[in-house]
């Protein structure tokens, strides 16, 4: 059989796809379980989501230390015998604190589900905060964090938030040495009681979620006595470096990291989804303007891309990489350039396109796995969206056209809105 | 439990087909048969360098990302002391674009100066990013040489040393490709939303004229057995003072290998871990320390690596390190430990399984082992294993002539 190799075989736009929609019950005691019901495994995510971000804190580090602690021990169990008894079951537990929420995350088999609430009941309502595990975390913290300061992407990471959010604002601020060394137990177990204690919000649940998996899922809950609903706190102001470049030196570095970028909108504004694509389009994929540009035509760097980033009350915008400290200024200059062509110039059909295949391709694998599909739906619950915001997604990734890339470049991505901050040498 | 189909194209290219019509999507996954261990010792990081090409454009095709992008699809790679893995994914649609582009680079590259110029200094970056501008970023680059003296474990896959790719020429980089970039020492697993019937016309459609070549695979020493102990400081400018012992451990196809993957998980997996327990929570002498394996098809290593306390001396740690290690040679691990560590393989085989790409990597992997049929059986083995087999196996590799230690210490 003879082909003809130089003709690309036909290919289809994608305009339809099947999302697996979460199941949602409200209790009694106001605790809403979702749950996502796919995949081929006996396996289970489930997520245990708490309103104890470090929004609610008083202290610096005091939402973190809490929700790393929560296994570490209670009146009935040492921290050993809970860490001994989950992964006899073969179970992990992750733990998050960020600024809007704090959660627990248990992976098993579902058939080990049941033993697994056991003790996830107990740290949830009887946590203790031994004094010496306390000691030996914040010691590992404050030794990690040397470590850590030591990288120039971490660096950049933290100078970028705390210029353009403020370092007093929840989302500007980072944890440092002192602070670690600042919280005693009394700290823990006051955020504790007023954070965790009957304050379990929401559970998902993904996976092979069957009906005998909910009946365990709803025996868990009911054994709490919520009774105060959320209360919203009010967010602090932001308070925004007036410096807008920054450069740290680092001596011995052989490569300096940069990011630069700046405070934008959340994902309930209007032009989220179009920025979306005019994101992706600059560096969101391997087939970017700045990947193309500045790695796979001039070999500056390894990987540049750019971000966005949406929080429950604020969100931001960001190109980062890496680069050789010689060629740095080379590489700034294309980074500006790459900007002023997306306000300036009006971005090819072909590329568009492309870029509007991608992106629509990434949203099917998005909804893949029972895992992701319970992240999609999380978005839609944090931003009190339907699951309409995902067929609105795709049509409005399929009608925008050039005039509306280049108006949101001009309207977003002004050189004068930008921060930029460099770590290196 | 993986269900799939296996068949063999004339010109020898293996083919693994899975169905799963629950996803939209499909995945092509091809795995060529070579790695940095099958690299001349004088021109390494070759096998990674090749594996950047292979994004440059092919024979007939210029621009092979933004082809696949324009069907939805989305597609990287990964190198290996061992293999070089492409993937790719793509709505199940437009899954002939895969075929169509994976087959064309199989084929034939388009070899260009500029795109070897351009794929040396990305190259030279990544090397940086990873392995120089981190702290503790070098560690691999020391004792991959202290403890192979032989095998070309001893140098990783990025390479021994950056001039090794800065001397890389375009001849270098054909004859590479001419060595081992043929359907005959490849394996092409199509996983997804698509039926055996389609999978075995669009193979035969776009791999099958792909000719047969001769593969040349330079052969490589096993590495003799370790007879002593071997030491190196290192001085660099970190925080706190680091520990790095590797022991060496049988091939992955051997049943040993199993044994210290469960031997790795008593000692170093999660919070019940032993080393965890002892050395960071009831008497603190680190502050991190974990046990992994290195994961190499050959005889690997079964690493401990730890970041010590300020006050706590080097020797101090490594003993600490060692007896922990000699409890397993003097007294069996008790059923209920070993237990756990078994479920815990369970838990994560059956994690690895979400999802048609990780499917096909698996069944590439285990073709490369030799028996594809292992994506079902690892569980089993790891259940057999014995209490004897742990504190046997523990006698046979923590033993200081069969270690190499790397003290990185803070200048």
């Amino acid at each position: 059989m003879n082909i003809d190799r130089t003709i690309a075989p036909q290919t289809e736009e994608i305009s339809s796809f099947n999302l697996v929609e979460a199941n949602s019950t409200k209790l009694e005691n106001g605790i809403n379980i979702h749950r996502i019901e796919a995949g081929n495994e006996a396996v289970l995510k489930v997520d245990f989501v708490f309103n104890a971000g470090s929004l609610n804190q008083s202290k610096k580090g005091q939402a973190a230390l809490t929700n790393r602690m929560i296994g570490e021990g209670t009146s009935k169990y040492t921290a050993q015998q809970l860490a001994d008894a989950l992964d006899f079951y073969g179970a992990y537990i992750n733990t998050r604190s960020a600024t809007d929420e704090s959660s627990v995350t248990l992976y098993c088999l579902s058939k080990h589900l049941n033993s697994c609430l056991t003790y996830i009941y107990e740290m949830f309502t009887d946590a203790n905060f031994p004094e010496d595990d306390l000691k030996i975390l914040t010691q590992n913290s404050v030794q990690k964090l040397a470590v850590n300061e030591q990288k120039n992407t971490f660096l950049v990471r933290k100078y970028f938030y705390a210029s353009i959010f403020g370092e007093e604002n929840p989302y500007g601020s980072s944890v440092n040495k002192e602070d670690y060394l600042n919280i005693n137990r009394q700290d823990l177990i006051e955020f504790y009681q007023t954070n965790y204690i009957n304050r379990l919000e929401h559970i998902m649940v993904s996976g092979q979620a069957d009906n005998s998996t909910m009946i365990e899922i709803e025996a868990f809950c009911q054994k709490f006595n919520n009774t105060i609903t959320r209360t919203i706190l009010p967010f602090p102001a932001f308070g925004a470096s007036a410096e807008r470049k920054k450069f740290h030196n680092k001596p011995g570095s052989s490569q300096s990291a940069i990011r630069i970028g700046r405070p934008i909108f959340n994902r309930n504004h209007k032009d989220f989804r179009k920025f979306q694509l005019l994101n992706l389009i600059l560096g969101g994929y391997f087939g970017s303007r700045l990947m193309k540009n500045i790695r796979e035509d001039k070999g500056l760097t390894y990987g540049i891309y750019s971000s966005l980033e949406s929080y429950k009350n604020g969100g931001c915008w960001y190109i980062e990489t890496e680069m050789n400290n010689e060629l740095r200024e080379k590489g700034l200059i294309e980074i500006y350039k790459e900007l002023k062509t997306l306000r300036e110039e009006l971005i090819d059909e072909e590329e568009l396109q492309t870029a509007k295949n991608y992106l629509l391709g990434s949203f099917l694998r998005s909804i893949d796995s029972p895992f992701s599909l319970a992240d999609r739906y999380k978005i839609l619950l944090d931003y009190n969206l339907e699951y309409s915001y995902y067929q609105e997604f795709i049509e409005i990734v399929k009608t925008t056209n050039a005039e509306e890339i280049r108006s949101l470049a001009n309207e977003y991505l002004q050189e004068t809105d930008l921060y930029e901050i460099i770590v290196g040498s | 439990m993986i269900q799939y189909n296996t068949f063999t194209l004339n010109n020898g290219l293996t083919v693994i087909h899975h169905q799963d019509e629950s996803t939209q999507l499909c995945v092509i996954n091809t795995l060529y048969n070579v790695g940095s261990k099958h690299e001349d010792p004088n021109k390494t990081g070759f096998a990674h360098l090749f594996e950047h090409l292979m994004f440059g454009g092919s024979v007939n095709i210029e621009e092979f990302d933004e082809e696949l992008q324009n069907a939805g699809g989305e597609s990287n790679a990964f190198t290996s002391n061992d293999i070089t893995n492409y993937y790719l994914t793509l709505p199940s649609n437009n899954i002939e674009t895969g075929f169509w582009l994976e087959s064309d680079r199989m084929l034939s590259l388009d070899f260009s100066q500029e795109s070897l110029d351009v794929q040396k200094s990305v190259v030279i970056e990544e090397f940086k990013e990873r392995y120089l501008n981190q702290p503790y970023g070098d560690v691999w680059l020391k004792i991959l040489p202290l403890a192979y003296k032989v095998h070309p474990y001893s140098w990783p896959t990025i390479g021994k040393e950056i001039s090794h790719i800065e001397n890389a020429t375009l001849d270098d980089v054909k004859a590479f490709f001419k060595s081992f970039y043929c359907p005959n020492n490849a394996v092409l697993v199509v996983a997804g939303n698509i039926s055996l019937e389609k999978c075995k016309t669009l193979c035969e459609k776009w791999f099958a004229p792909i000719p047969k070549q001769q593969i040349n695979k330079p052969p490589y020493q096993k590495e003799p057995k370790q007879t002593e102990p071997r030491k190196e400081t290192v001085y660099a400018e970190v925080p706190q003072d680091m520990i790095v012992m590797a022991y060496h451990i049988p091939a992955r196809t051997e049943n040993g290998y199993y044994v210290a993957d469960l031997i790795s998980d008593i000692l170093g997996a999660g919070k019940s871990a032993r080393l965890y327990n002892a050395l960071v929570k009831k008497n603190p002498m680190f502050s991190e320390l974990d046990a992994y394996l290195s994961g190499d098809i050959d005889e690997g290593l079964l690493l401990v690596e730890g970041k010590l306390l300020p006050n706590i001396s080097m020797e101090e740690a490594e003993n600490a390190i060692i007896s922990e290690l000699d409890k397993l040679k003097i007294a069996e691990v008790e059923e209920l430990e070993l237990q756990k560590v078994k479920n815990k393989s369970e838990t994560n085989i059956l994690f690895n399984d979400v999802g048609s790409l990780n499917k096909a990597m698996k069944l590439a992997y285990a073709w490369v082992l030799g028996d594809i049929e292992l994506v079902n059986k690892e569980a089993e083995i790891y259940l057999s294993v014995n209490q004897n087999d742990i504190k046997q196996l523990a006698k046979e590799i923590f033993d200081l002539n069969n270690c190499s230690t790397i003290y990185y210490r803070k200048k």
